[in-house]
C-alpha cells in the first residue's frame, strides 16, 4: 500500500525541518518555564505581598469577638474606633476598603453579622471572614457554657482520610494525590491536541498555498504525503514530551531551593521552601504509558481532521469556520473533566471517557484516580484506532482534492462533495 | 521506427457538470517537443495532471512508454507545474536532494546531478541558501533543476517561460533544446504562440476540453497555404481599416500581417497599399500559429451554432 522508502523520506523531512525550526526550540524552552512560573508564582506573590494585605475595621457590639479576631489575625482585622455611620462615610469616600458589623445578638444564636465593602472583596475574602466570625462566635459561646477542654478538643479535631485503591489482584496503591497528576496530564493533552493539530493544519495549508504540493503529488501518493506528515509531527510531539519530562524533573527538584533564593532573607527560607515544594505523587508506570498512548491516538484522530481543514484553505484566516467543530470536540471533555475526576466510576464518566474524541483527555484522568477495568481501556483503544482509520480515510479523500483546488474558500458542503468524489 | 511515448486514448475528465477534458486522443513520439496549446481553461493543465497521475481520468486510458500511468510511470517524468512552488524555509541543496530522492534517486546520485545542474545554471553558490532568500527568477531556476535533476525520459513543462526575464528565457530555451538533442521527449503546455513556433515539432490544440487540432506543426501550416500577406510600409496606416475580407494580425505603425479571407485578392491589397503609402516589403506567407489558432477556434464556434 505504501512505498516505504518514500514514506520514510517524507517522515524524515517533516520531522527534521520542524525539529530545527525556531518555533520548536522556543516552545520547548518556554512551556516548562511558564509551567514553573505558574506553580511558583502564587507562593511568590503571597510571600512578597503579605504586608499589603487589607485590614477590615470591625464595629463590634459584643466587644469580645472583634478582639479575638484581631488577636488571631492582625493582618486582616482591626477593632474600629468609629461608629457605623462614620465607617460608612469612610467607605464611601474611599478611606477604607470595607468594615464588619457584629451585633450582640450573634452570641444568643440570633442576628447576623454584616460585611460592607467597596466591591473589591472576592469570594476568598468573604468566605474567610465568614469562617473567622463563625469560629470566634462558636468559641465564645462554648466558653460561656463552660465546655470542658476535652469536648473542645473533640470539636476541633480533624480526621484525616487516606485514599487507597485495591485492585482485584489485591494490590493497593495510594491514589489520593494522583488526581492532580491526571488533571495535569489531561490539560497537557488538551493543549497538545490544539498545538500539534495547528502544526498539521499549517503545514498542509502552506504546501498548498506555496503550490509545492503539486510537485510532490507528481512523485508520491497524496495519502503517503499525508501519512508521512502525521507520523513526522507525532514523532516531533514525542520528542518534545521527552525533553520536557527530563528537564521538568530536573527543574522541579530545583524549584524549592530556587524559591528560597528568590524570597531572600526576610522570610524563613525553610518555610518558603516547604511552601514551594512540589512533590510528584508516586503513580504507576501504567499511567505514564497510557498518557503517551492516549496522546498519540488522540493526536492521530485530531490531526486527520486538521489535515482535511488545511487542505481546504489557502490562508489561516479562512480556517475559522471549518475549525469550529474540531475545537468543540476538544473543548467538551474539558467541561466534564472535574466531574469525571470526582466520579470516575459513574456511568457518565465511563461513557464519556470511551468516546474516541474525548478519550485522550478523560481516560488518563480516570486512570490516574482509579484503576480502570481492562475492558474499558482495551475497548477505548480499539475504538480510537477504528476512528482514526475511518477519519484518515475520509480526510485523505478531502485532502487529495482539496490540495489542488485554488481560488475559493471551501464550505462544509464542498468538503462533503470532495469526500464523495471518486 | 519512432516510438510512441505518450498515448491518450478517449480520455475524459469531468468536474461536476463541466467536462474539463472531453474524449481526447493523441500521441507523442519519442524525442520530439510536443506543444499543448489552448486558451486558459481549455483543459491543458487537467490533461497534464492526468499524465502525471495527480488526477485520474473518469474514462479512457493514458499510457506512458506503453504502461498505464501510475506510481511506476511517475518516476520516468519530470514535471514543472504552471504554479511554481518550493518549500520556502528549506535550503536549496537539501530541497533538491529531497525531491530527487522522492523520485527514486540515491543520495549520492542526487547530489552529483544537482551539482551538475546548479553549475549549468550558474547557481552553485545558492546551495546553502533558503528558497525564501532567492529572487523570483532564481527560484524559477531552482524549480527547473528540481524538474530535470533526476534525469527523467519525459519532461512536462507547464508555461515554463512565465515570469522569466529575456536572458533567462534564452538560457532555458537553450537547455530545452539540449534536452531534446539528448533524446528526451518534451511535453510543453502554453498559450504563448511565438514560443511554440520556435520550439515545437508537433502540436495539439485544445478548446473547451476538446482536441480541435493535432499534428506536425509545419504540415499544419503548409495545409493552410500561403494565404497571408506580410506588409511593411511607411506612411499613414489608416487604409488598413478600409480593407474588406481580411483579418489583420500583429499590426503596428509600419507593419501588418494580413490574412486573406473569402478569396480576397492579394494584388488588390498591394495596389491599395501603394495608393496610400510607400510599400517597403510585400510577401505571401503561411499563416502564423496565432492565426491558425484563431481560425480553428472561430470555426469551432460556428459549427457549435
Amino acid at each position: 500500500m505504501f512505498d516505504k522508502e518514500k514514506l520514510f523520506l517524507i517522515i524524515q523531512r517533516e520531522y527534521l525541518v520542524r525539529l530545527r525550526s525556531k518555533m520548536f526550540i522556543v516552545t520547548t524552552i518556554l512551556a516548562p518555564v511558564i509551567m514553573i512560573l505558574l506553580l511558583v508564582l502564587p507562593t511568590l506573590v503571597m510571600v512578597l505581598s503579605s504586608d499589603h494585605e487589607r485590614r477590615y475595621a470591625i464595629y463590634d457590639e459584643t466587644d469580645i469577638i472583634a478582639r479575638q479576631m484581631t488577636e488571631s489575625d492582625s493582618l486582616s482585622y482591626r477593632v474600629s474606633e468609629s461608629d457605623p455611620a462614620e465607617l460608612r462615610e469612610q467607605l464611601q469616600t474611599g478611606q477604607i476598603e470595607g468594615y464588619i458589623l457584629i451585633p450582640h445578638e450573634v452570641l444568643d444564636g440570633q442576628g447576623k453579622a454584616a460585611f460592607y465593602h467597596d466591591g473589591s472583596a472576592g469570594m476568598t475574602t468573604t468566605s474567610k471572614i465568614r469562617s473567622d466570625i463563625r469560629q470566634q462566635v462558636r468559641s465564645v459561646r462554648l466558653d460561656r457554657l463552660d465546655t470542658s477542654d476535652e469536648i473542645l478538643a473533640v470539636i476541633n479535631e480533624r480526621v484525616s482520610v487516606d485514599n487507597f485503591t485495591v485492585t482485584k489482584a489485591g494490590e493497593e496503591a495510594d491514589t489520593g494525590a494522583s488526581a492532580i497528576v491526571g488533571l495535569i496530564m489531561g490539560f497537557i493533552i488538551y493543549g497538545a491536541m490544539f498545538g500539534y493539530g495547528t502544526i498539521i493544519l499549517r503545514s498542509v495549508m502552506e504546501e498548498k498555498s506555496t503550490r509545492v504540493v503539486e510537485v510532490i503529488a507528481s512523485a508520491v501518493k497524496p495519502f503517503e504525503l499525508l501519512m508521512g506528515k502525521v507520523i513526522g509531527v507525532a514523532m516531533l510531539g514525542l520528542t518534545q514530551f521527552l525533553i520536557w519530562a527530563v528537564s521538568g524533573a530536573v527543574l522541579m527538584m530545583a524549584a524549592g531551593p530556587l524559591i528560597a533564593m528568590f524570597a531572600g532573607g526576610g522570610v524563613d527560607t525553610a518555610e518558603a521552601a516547604e511552601a514551594a515544594a512540589i512533590t510528584i505523587p508516586t503513580i504507576g508506570p501504567m499511567v505514564w504509558v497510557s498518557f503517551v498512548l492516549f496522546f498519540l491516538l488522540g493526536f492521530l484522530i485530531y490531526s486527520s481532521l486538521y489535515a482535511a481543514v488545511g487542505s481546504a484553505i489557502e490562508q489561516e484566516s479562512d480556517s475559522q469556520q471549518l475549525q469550529v467543530p474540531i475545537i468543540m470536540l476538544i473543548v467538551i471533555p474539558i467541561i466534564f473533566v472535574m466531574n469525571v475526576a470526582d466520579n470516575p466510576t459513574s456511568t457518565v464518566a465511563v461513557v464519556l471517557s470511551m468516546i474516541p474524541f474525548f478519550s485522550p483527555i478523560l481516560m488518563p484522568v480516570r486512570m490516574s484516580v482509579i484503576s480502570v477495568p481492562f475492558w474499558q481501556i482495551g475497548g477505548t483503544i480499539l475504538l480510537m484506532v477504528l476512528t482514526f482509520i475511518v477519519l484518515i480515510w475520509l480526510s485523505s479523500r478531502i485532502y487529495r482534492t482539496g490540495i489542488l483546488m485554488y481560488g475559493k474558500k471551501a464550505s462544509f458542503g464542498e468538503l462533503w462533495k470532495w469526500m464523495r468524489q471518486t | 521506427m519512432i516510438n510512441t511515448i505518450v498515448e491518450f486514448e478517449n480520455v475524459t475528465k469531468q468536474y461536476g457538470d463541466q467536462k474539463a477534458v472531453d474524449d481526447v486522443s493523441f500521441q507523442v513520439k519519442e524525442g520530439r517537443i510536443f506543444g499543448l496549446l489552448g486558451p486558459n481553461g481549455a483543459g491543458k493543465t487537467t490533461s497534464i495532471r492526468m499524465l502525471t497521475h495527480i488526477l485520474v481520468p473518469d474514462s479512457g486510458s493514458i499510457r506512458l512508454y506503453g504502461e498505464r500511468v501510475g506510481a511506476a510511470t511517475q518516476r520516468k517524468i519530470g514535471y514543472l507545474p504552471e504554479e511554481r512552488g518550493l518549500y520556502k524555509k528549506m535550503k536549496v541543496g537539501e530541497q533538491l536532494i529531497y525531491l530527487c530522492r522522492l523520485r527514486g534517486l540515491s543520495k549520492e546520485a542526487a547530489r552529483k546531478s544537482i551539482t551538475y545542474w546548479l553549475d549549468r545554471f550558474e547557481a552553485t553558490e545558492w546551495i546553502g541558501k533558503e528558497v525564501d532568500e532567492l529572487s523570483k527568477g532564481m527560484q524559477q531556476k531552482v524549480q527547473f533543476i528540481a524538474t530535470v535533476a533526476h534525469d527523467p525520459q519525459c519532461l512536462i513543462f507547464d508555461e515554463p517561460f512565465s515570469g522569466l526575464d529575456p536572458i533567462n528565457s534564452e538560457l532555458l530555451k537553450e537547455v530545452i533544446l539540449e534536452l531534446r538533442s539528448a533524446g528526451k521527449t518534451i511535453f510543453f503546455a502554453t498559450h504563448r504562440m511565438e514560443q511554440v513556433e520556435q520550439l515545437c515539432d508537433d502540436i495539439a490544440l485544445f478548446n473547451k476540453g476538446k482536441l480541435v487540432l493535432n499534428g506536425n506543426l509545419s504540415d499544419i501550416r503548409a495545409s493552410y497555404g500561403k494565404n497571408s500577406i506580410r506588409l511593411r510600409f511607411s506612411g499613414d496606416n489608416k487604409f488598413l481599416d478600409s480593407l474588406e475580407n481580411v483579418r489583420i494580425n500583429n499590426r503596428s505603425v509600419h507593419f501588418a500581417e494580413i490574412r486573406l479571407l473569402n478569396g480576397a485578392d492579394d494584388q488588390a491589397i498591394l495596389r491599395e497599399a501603394q495608393k496610400h503609402t510607400r510599400v517597403e516589403g510585400f510577401e505571401l506567407i503561411e499563416p502564423g500559429l496565432q492565426e491558425i489558432f484563431i481560425d480553428t477556434i472561430s470555426k469551432e464556434k460556428t459549427s457549435d451554432v
